[in-house]
């Protein structure tokens, strides 16, 4: 089976003025379909720049990806902008839903970008995508209304609604109490059960024994 | 044609978030279109103003039959005559009317006498009255107000009744309190049964005063005619054209007409009531066209002033919006979609501010008719629809100019900075 993820010397540096600060100094991942991933590592190890690439929000300076087979590491703007909608799901830290709409037009966001999906199949989707996740009671409500776990879980609701190849997570129990944090670990157990493709960053080691395999980093290279 | 169809509701749904967006900071908003609402209102109203009161004066003018008639005057033999041919004064007659009326496109002809001042005697007192002899018809074509009694008929000028209508004030002058109708004046010696009173129309707008109609005896012509007149000889004729006609026709060939019958002497005067009041209201015409240019200028630099309103307030909610917009970002809209997003804001922020302002045009022209009532004047101000569509599309102009930048701003953001805040 070919991979999912096929990265290749991913690296990035920034510049800070004068100064090119490494982030990222060559990272080769792979993921296969279905894995569930941890990539760990202390907080400015570069784990989160390399998450940022691996859900294409940024474009490496250096190496090769290949994300579902198609080379992404040359695309930009628009393309890449369809590549990050229809292939990765990201699940945030601050939950980052969008306080003004309901959980289920949040729900329904990604559609919306994807185009040419009628309004009404988006909120039957998000709606099911809700009811899945165990928030049907909550549909109509406002994120403000919900708990942490809740919100939490609105926001994989919300990943997942676009069927995406792989399904991201920066530190998706870094602000909840630990009873819900286990309930969001406990649901995305669920999904890579059901045959999801899980990446997880973390710094919390607990949350990374959960998974089937842990990606170290550190200074911006695997170091396991 | 349903993929038309989807970016149709596509586009709808852009402009419902827009509008919900901005209804979720009214004041702001309310704020923020101050400038457009001011620009479109003042356009609106004061266009639709000044286009309506013209419109009023010309249906004054119309009113009193002056676009659609001539008027003939004798004038006597020329002093300054160069030509055998003009010291010869047949003067206008009787028969130079008849042949006038009988042309095509004529609507009617009054043939017209002047009495001078004559003393008027009525149980009340007695008055030296300018007297007009007039036709049948006359004083309905200048749209007098008859207040009481009636005006002349056909008969009272066939027979050179004698009968006489009198001005408002005259009638108070020669009878006191007591109703003139049926009761008898003397007219310099001769007994005349007043069977009218008029009073001057009331004009909207335009700048005529016909106060003097109050202060004045009319009479049948035939009456002047026959006891202060050579005979068959007039002083002067009103001639209206039909309705729809082209008066300066009618003016060149009744002037052919009468000078053929005065062979080639001009001794009347022609004046073209019509193309004086048109002349006027050409005038008026160009008063108003650079009314309404000003008008127009200050509004455009108005809700020009009102764009920059615009533009800082989309600044500073693209700045409030910078984490959603990385947010977006992430979910997969591209910069099209960002951009959109704020384009559909500016232009709907725009469109409320023209459509307010429009609203609030609207309230000042009925404020206006309003103040017109209180002065005892019937203001009929239609909307001035080119102003409307002209506020309402600069507006747009404006609101897709100063929203261009900051859509461009938020659209260009870079996902996970926006994200970090």
């Amino acid at each position: 089976m070919p991979a999912l993820i096929e990265a290749r010397g991913l690296a990035k540096t920034y510049r800070l003025g004068r100064v090119d600060v490494p982030a990222l100094r060559g990272v080769d991942v792979d993921v296969q379909p279905g894995e569930f991933v941890a990539i760990v590592g202390p907080s400015g190890s570069g784990k989160s720049t390399l998450m940022h690439l691996l859900g294409c929000l940024d474009t490496p300076t250096a190496g090769r990806y290949q994300l579902d087979g198609e080379d992404v590491s040359a695309l930009a703007g628009k393309r890449l902008a369809q590549v990050r909608n229809r292939k990765v799901g990201f699940v945030f830290q601050t939950f980052n839903l969008m306080p003004r709409l309901t959980i289920e037009e949040n729900v329904a966001l990604p559609l919306k970008y994807r185009g040419g999906v009628p309004r009404k199949e988006r909120k039957r989707r998000a709606v099911a995508g809700l009811e899945h996740l165990g928030l049907g009671h909550r549909i109509g409500h406002r994120p403000e209304e919900l708990s942490g776990g809740e919100r939490q879980r609105v926001a994989i609701a919300r990943a997942l609604v676009g069927e995406p190849a792989i399904l991201m997570a920066d530190e998706p129990t870094g602000n909840l109490d630990s009873k819900a944090g286990g309930e969001v670990m406990r649901t995305f157990e669920a999904l890579h059960a059901a045959g999801h493709t899980v990446i997880l960053v973390t710094h919390d080691p607990l949350v990374a024994e959960r998974a089937e395999r842990i990606i170290q980093i550190a200074d911006g290279q695997v170091v396991a | 044609m349903a993929d038309r169809q989807g970016r149709l509701s596509a586009t709808a749904e852009l402009f419902g978030d827009a509008l919900r967006q901005i209804l979720a900071h009214p004041l702001r908003s309310l704020l923020t279109l101050s400038g457009i609402v001011f620009g479109a209102a003042s356009l609106v109203s004061l266009t639709s103003i000044a286009v309506g009161m013209k419109e009023m004066a010309y249906r004054d003018l119309e009113s009193i039959g002056f676009p659609r008639s001539i008027q003939f005057a004798d004038r006597g033999p020329r002093s300054d005559a160069t030509r055998a041919v003009d010291l010869r004064h047949p003067g206008l007659r009787i028969s130079d009317a008849e042949a006038v009326a009988a042309m095509p496109g004529v609507a009617s002809v009054h043939p017209r006498v002047w009495g001078g001042n004559l003393l008027a005697t009525g149980p009340a007192g007695r008055r030296n009255i300018p007297v007009e002899g007039i036709a049948e018809g006359f004083l309905t074509l200048r749209n007098f107000e008859v207040v009481a009694g009636r005006e002349f008929r056909a008969l009272d000028i066939a027979h050179a009744a004698r009968v006489a209508v009198v001005g408002e004030e005259t009638a108070r002058d020669l009878f006191g309190a007591v109703s003139p109708i049926g009761r008898a004046i003397t007219l310099d010696g001769t007994r005349m049964t007043v069977i009218g009173v008029i009073a001057p129309q009331r004009f909207e707008m335009a700048p005529i005063d016909f106060s003097w109609v109050s202060r004045r005896v009319y009479v049948p012509w035939t009456h002047l005619q026959r006891y202060y007149r050579p005979p068959s000889r007039i002083d002067g004729m009103l001639v209206t054209a039909v309705a729809g006609g082209d008066v300066g026709e009618m003016l060149r060939r009744a002037d052919l007409l009468v000078r053929q019958r005065h062979l080639g002497a001009t001794d009347y005067e022609l004046e073209n009531e019509a193309a004086d009041v048109l002349s006027d209201l050409a005038m008026a015409d160009s008063i108003l066209g650079g009314w309404n240019s000003v008008m127009y200028a200050i509004s455009v630099v108005t809700i020009l002033v009102g764009g920059i309103g615009l533009f800082s307030v989309l600044l500073i909610s693209v700045r409030e919006r910078v984490r959603e917009i990385g947010i977006m970002k992430a979910l997969g809209a591209d910069d099209g979609h960002i951009r959109s997003l704020f384009l559909a804001e500016s232009l709907t922020l725009a469109a409320l501010g023209a459509v307010g302002g429009i609203g609030a045009g609207m309230g000042l022209i009925v404020l206006t008719t309003w103040i017109g009532a209180q002065f005892g004047k019937v203001f009929t101000i239609p909307l001035h629809w080119p102003g409307v569509a002209f506020a309402l599309g600069f507006a747009l102009v404006v609101g897709l100019l100063f929203g261009w930048y900051p859509a461009r701003r938020a659209a260009r953001l870079d996902p996970v900075e926006a994200m970090a805040g």
